[in-house]
């Protein structure tokens, strides 16, 4: 049996990591979503009801696209990009909410819950409910309302409503805590959409099994284009789901380097960021044990990162596995160097990536020193930056 | 025997229900949560829950997420929860401890609670872990710590019969689906599962989530060994705060113990 086929044990667990730690009266909505998600998977009609949206409403796949002047630009190896940012509503986010949204429907929920950090997740939720006509509703940190203006009218144009969270640090990881606690509350009629690799089993299994089809369509992808496996995928890890997605089907193919680029923020040796694979320890948060930032005393730690989508204290179980067990390398790249490459792809290439995203690019600079010119590196472009606008021409000091 | 079995067993006796009150250590000081705690005694309580401030409390509502976050800006931690509990047995070596926290402090702090029953403590609810795991998996392991575990109403009969032959101490029965401090209580349902939860266990049942009044008070305690009560004494805390004139927490829990008498 390969790896990827064993883990998550039937407990939830990736090693030591994952489980379901989570209020009583959530155990058993998770067993009912582990139900019906076994029951579904392999079952010909769900197959088909998904990747046919994923094909009419998404518009899969998304391309691999050659990038020539970046490659140029680092003069080793040739880059390929994940075109994850030209799918519907601009973001790898969809794969799982059109996953997820089809489970919803099986189950007979008539409500949906999900948070979001940078918008994204909650676009992609609200777009999927609104097409249900379900009504939705979006917990969102108070801080990130702010800096995702633009998402979060996208959000109420598409029927949603959004509950802007005060509580702790008003961000991605206060939104979640709410989310649960509506969770908690509306148990009976309610499907909550969680919208990374995190939170307690199955979420982890399942939000990966959807965004999956991201390095399954690699796989093929590279056959086609270069003729073989590729030597390095490079993808952004803030709770973890677009990476997941891409590395998932090359866990076993050993000669493709899988990094993960998390946020350093202010940098890691400032303790101001969000890397809890580079700079944390293992802990439980949001139903899961995984790599956490914590204190000395076993608090969750204040997060620091221009990118709304990666200010998360937390990571997906599954990669502080792959970490342990040495298979995928995370690595950080701070705001500075981030913003930088924002700058650069969209100068050469004509593709403004998400901050998100850019963190994955910065990684680039390093990643071309350790390879030649006969290797191929693929960025999982997980997103589009039209919804960073705002936040990128205020560092540059431009008032709209 | 520990006093929280201890204490248990003497209501049971003599036949009257157990007052459970909630605070939360730290909030608004140290000092006001000692002396709060003697004065829950003086009032009729018989076992004291000490909330463990944590930053992401998932399980509470809007009044003692509050004043989780109002602790964790004095800086509590359990060292500091352990040494008041060190303190408060200094006047007070019979009344029942209860740490109820989440399970990244408790892990992060295993030996410390491991080796709190030196310290005063009798108990742990650790309101994260699914009562059926065994918190011996995480570092606290101690025979003379019980600890507490919690059935809802969602729970399935399978996982009721689990939880109930691994709890020690008493059943937690959450009265609701919701976080701590809401309400819509449904008699019939919280009747009907506290019978299920006693065909499978000895130890006895408790009552939380939802106490709101006497009313409500008298109702649970009907069906059960013993209530719990927690946001209203956290929200009158706060509300008493600055002038730490705390005499109405003492008249609430008074009327509490008479309603359940």
């Amino acid at each position: 049996m390969s790896i990827k086929q064993k883990f998550p044990d039937i407990d939830g667990f990736f090693g030591e990591y994952g489980g379901k730690f989570v209020p009583e009266t959530l155990m058993y909505a998770l067993e009912e979503l582990e139900d019906t998600y076994s029951k579904l998977k392999d079952s010909e009609d769900f197959k088909k009801e998904f990747y046919a949206d994923l094909s009419n409403f998404v518009g899969r796949p998304s391309p691999l696209y050659y990038a020539d002047r970046l490659t140029k630009h680092y003069k080793s190896g040739k880059i390929w990009l994940k075109r994850e940012d030209l799918n519907h509503t601009g973001a790898h986010k969809i794969n799982n909410t059109v996953g997820q949204i089809l489970l919803a429907k099986y189950m007979g929920k008539k409500r949906i819950i999900a948070e979001t950090g940078a918008g994204q997740h909650g676009v992609a939720t609200a777009t999927v409910a609104a097409r249900l006509g379900l009504e939705c509703h979006i917990y969102m940190g108070a801080e990130d309302v702010k800096r995702q203006s633009l998402n979060v009218y996208r959000i109420k144009l598409l029927g949603a409503q959004v509950h802007a969270v005060d509580s702790g640090t008003a961000t991605l990881k206060d939104a979640l805590n709410e989310a649960l606690r509506d969770w908690v509350t509306n148990v009976d009629d309610t499907y909550y959409i969680i919208g990374s690799v995190t939170g307690p089993h199955p979420y982890p299994m399942i939000v990966r099994d959807f965004n999956s089809v991201v390095g399954f369509e690699l796989i093929d992808q590279s056959k086609a284009m270069f003729g073989k496996m590729p030597d390095a995928i490079v993808a952004c890890v803030g709770g973890g789901s677009n990476a997941m997605g891409a590395f998932y089907p090359f866990i076993d193919k050993k000669e493709t380097r899988l990094i993960g680029v998390e946020a350093g923020g202010n940098g890691v040796s400032t303790g101001e960021h969000a890397a809890p694979l580079n700079d944390g320890s293992p802990g439980v948060l949001h139903g899961a044990r995984s790599y956490l930032m914590q204190d000395e005393v076993g608090q969750v730690k204040d997060t620091k990162s221009v990118s709304a989508g990666l200010d998360y204290p937390g990571v997906g179980p599954e990669h502080s596995w792959l970490k342990d067990i040495g298979r995928a390398e995370y690595v950080a790249i701070n705001d500075q160097e981030a913003l930088e490459a924002f700058h650069t792809v969209t100068k050469l290439e004509g593709i403004m990536p998400a901050l998100e995203t850019a963190h994955a690019f910065a990684y680039l600079d390093q990643l071309s020193k350790e390879l030649d010119e006969s290797s191929n590196i693929i960025v999982n472009v997980s997103g589009r930056g039209d919804k960073d606008i705002n936040t990128v021409a205020e560092i540059d000091g431009i008032k709209f | 025997m520990n006093r929280l079995r201890k204490k248990l067993d003497h209501l049971l006796s003599i036949k009257e229900k157990a007052l459970v009150a909630y605070l939360v250590a730290g909030d608004p000081d140290l000092d006001s949560t000692l002396n709060l705690m003697h004065l829950f005694v003086e009032s009729g309580v018989d076992i004291i829950e000490v909330g463990v401030p944590f930053t992401d409390p998932i399980a509470e509502g809007p009044v003692i997420q509050k004043a989780h976050d109002r602790a964790l800006k004095n800086n509590i931690s359990l060292p500091k929860i352990i040494k008041l509990v060190e303190d408060f047995r200094k006047n007070d070596n019979s009344t029942p401890i209860i740490l109820m926290g989440y399970l990244n402090t408790f892990s992060y702090h295993k030996n410390l609670i491991d080796n709190s029953d030196q310290h005063g403590v009798d108990a742990v609810l650790v309101v994260d872990i699914p009562g059926e795991l065994s918190i011996s998996s995480y570092g606290i392991s101690n025979p003379n710590i019980d600890s507490i575990s919690l059935i809802s109403p969602t729970t399935s009969e399978e996982r009721i019969e689990k939880i109930a032959k691994n709890g020690s101490g008493f059943i937690y029965y959450v009265t609701l689906r919701g976080v701590t401090g809401s309400s819509n209580l449904d008699v019939k349902e919280i009747n009907t599962n506290i019978q299920k939860i006693r065909s499978y266990s000895d130890i006895p049942t408790l009552a939380g989530f939802g106490i709101k009044s006497n009313e409500d008070a008298k109702l649970l305690s009907e069906y059960s060994d013993g209530i719990i009560v927690g946001s209203s004494i956290v929200d009158m805390i706060d509300k008493q705060s600055d002038s730490k004139d705390f005499d109405r927490i003492g008249k609430y829990l008074r009327e509490l113990k008479n309603a359940i008498l």
